[in-house]
């Protein structure tokens, strides 16, 4: 099953206001990307610079873990404004 | 609604902060629970299993109305290759003991209780940031309100937001944290209860090690829900960073082991979930306490993997609970200062089932042995494929055959130095 299918299974209400920030020129000397392998959503992905897709993010919040510990610490991240963002049916 | 007059502001509607809510409404402290999703449990995952003893503590017989999906009776174990599983099940006589169950739905029951007892509850209302005032916590911020409070309780979650604001925590390492995903496979009924060998309402958990996590610090999981399987893996966030694989892949692995396609074929999956563990345990925080707050639940590490228990929901209820009883001797002294809430310190460390995280506190670190992943579920596989096999090529005694599997894949030394280091840790 692809990860698109998965994340069709899961509700999203986007949050105008954007909650992740990625300071993309930092990415450029980033050696391990570790954001790329973490995340759950595949919210992060690489062709030619760092591209983000916040619409998909599960808030678990390791990406900023990793990119500030493993990475370039380029990641602005605070959880989507309130009732914005992920709802789990089951969880 | 005012937001004007509460004595404590909750942060988050989880296990933690409804216990926590639920235990000061009811000695009638004003007490205000504050909840980013759309409704307590919206945001919540985790694998599929809550030990029925701490609502039962916090609630009494009506623990009983919780929306229990199925009480586990099964546990099991196996350990996995690519073609081939050894499995161990144990049978409890005491099914009451735990129960599967839906956040979704069981965090807005308990959040409900809280409410009933007298909490106010708002939804939708991220929490951005804490008042402080001469380093004291004074209250919270929420978008455009400020809401003063004379003590304020975290419980927002495993990325420790208001922890860190208050300076009790660094950022966490990547090796003390692992994802966990998960999906949600829905099968009739009588599948399920056919398929495990369960008698109705009756549930089974497991655990998968082996090549389902490819090498990676993890395994699989398995909880069986009133119609549907959750089904899942948790993998170490500084092995898919090293290894390159990426998180969400570890579920096809799962899914196509023989072992797991018997089990949900046909099933139609529902859901996707996700979930950071902050698997560093109460060390992640210098400390839960500051002036005028407190920090329970995963954003303070309260949750316990020991290796072969995973606990989270009943101990971050006791922390809760801990935390509003710190609160209500504080208010009893109308002194929230760091010295009188380092009293939750100690009741963390006294409470018998808390307890339990200090106990085991060195089982992280044995985690992280790599031999665990692959090369002794791949030991366990081997040596039972060869006591069972009969080939007509003659057999060898079991302990003669253990040692020749073993060969070439552990040596003696790293096996017994395991089993003792793991003697002391387990």
């Amino acid at each position: 099953m692809t990860l698109d299918k998965r994340l069709a299974l899961v509700n999203f209400a986007k949050d105008p206001e954007p909650f992740i920030v990625v300071d993309t020129q930092k990415c450029e000397h980033c050696l391990r990307k570790p954001c790329l392998y973490i995340c759950p959503a595949e919210v992060y992905s690489w062709q030619d610079k760092l591209n983000y897709n916040t619409e998909g993010c599960m808030e678990t919040g390791a990406c900023l873990v990793v990119c500030h510990k493993l990475g370039a610490g380029a990641i602005a991240w605070k959880y989507p404004s309130g009732g914005k963002g992920v709802t789990f049916k089951s969880g | 609604m005012s937001l004007e007059g509460f004595e404590v502001a909750v942060v988050g509607a989880g296990p933690a902060g409804s216990a926590a809510a639920l235990t000061l409404a009811r000695e009638g402290v004003q007490v205000l629970l504050v909840e980013r999703g759309t409704f307590p449990g919206a945001k919540n995952v985790f694998g599929g299993r809550i030990y029925s003893y701490a609502i039962k503590k916090l609630l009494g017989d009506s623990w009983k109305e919780a929306p229990i999906e199925r009480f586990v009776r099964k546990e099991g174990l196996t350990f996995m290759t690519d073609d081939s599983a050894f499995t161990i099940e144990y049978e409890s006589k005491d099914p009451e003991g735990s129960f599967t169950a839906k956040r979704a739905r069981f965090d807005k029951w308990l959040a409900d209780q809280a409410e009933k007892a007298g909490a106010s509850l708002i939804t939708e209302a991220r929490v951005d940031d804490l008042m402080i005032e001469n380093g004291r916590v004074k209250g919270i911020v929420a978008g455009q309100d400020k809401i003063p409070a004379n003590a304020v309780i975290a419980c927002d979650g495993t990325t420790t937001g208001l922890a860190r604001k208050a300076g009790l925590v660094k950022m966490l390492e990547p090796y003390q944290i692992s994802m966990g995903t998960k999906d949600v496979v829905e099968l009739p009924v009588e599948t399920i209860e056919e398929r495990l060998g369960l008698d109705p309402g009756e549930g089974a958990a497991h655990v998968f090690v082996g090549s389902c996590s490819n090498g990676t610090r993890g395994g699989g999981f398995m909880y069986t829900n009133k119609d549907s399987v959750a089904l899942g893996m948790v993998v170490g966030g500084e092995d898919t960073s090293s290894k390159e694989i990426q998180s969400s892949t570890f579920m096809d692995r799962l899914r196509k082991h023989p072992k797991i396609r018997r089990l949900i074929k046909g099933g139609k999956t529902v859901e996707y979930d996700a979930h950071m563990i902050p698997e560093a345990g109460p060390k992640m925080l210098t400390r839960p306490y500051t002036d005028g707050m407190l920090v329970a639940g995963d954003a303070a590490g309260h949750l316990l993997n020991n290796g072969y228990t995973f606990r989270g929901v009943d101990i971050a209820i006791q922390a809760g609970v801990a935390a509003a009883q710190t609160l209500l001797e504080a208010r009893k002294k109308q002194d929230y200062s760091a010295g009188t809430l380092q009293a939750f310190e100690r009741k963390l460390r006294a409470d018998p089932p808390l307890k339990d995280m200090y106990t085991f506190n060195r089982v992280p670190a044995y985690l992280r042995k790599s031999r665990l992943y692959n090369v002794y579920p791949e030991l366990v596989c081997a040596a039972a494929e060869a006591v069972y096999r009969v080939d007509g090529n003659g057999k060898r005694k079991i302990f003669k055959e253990l040692r020749s599997q073993a060969k070439g894949r552990v040596s003696l030394f790293s096996l017994v130095r395991d089993m003792i280091s793991g003697s002391r840790t387990f």
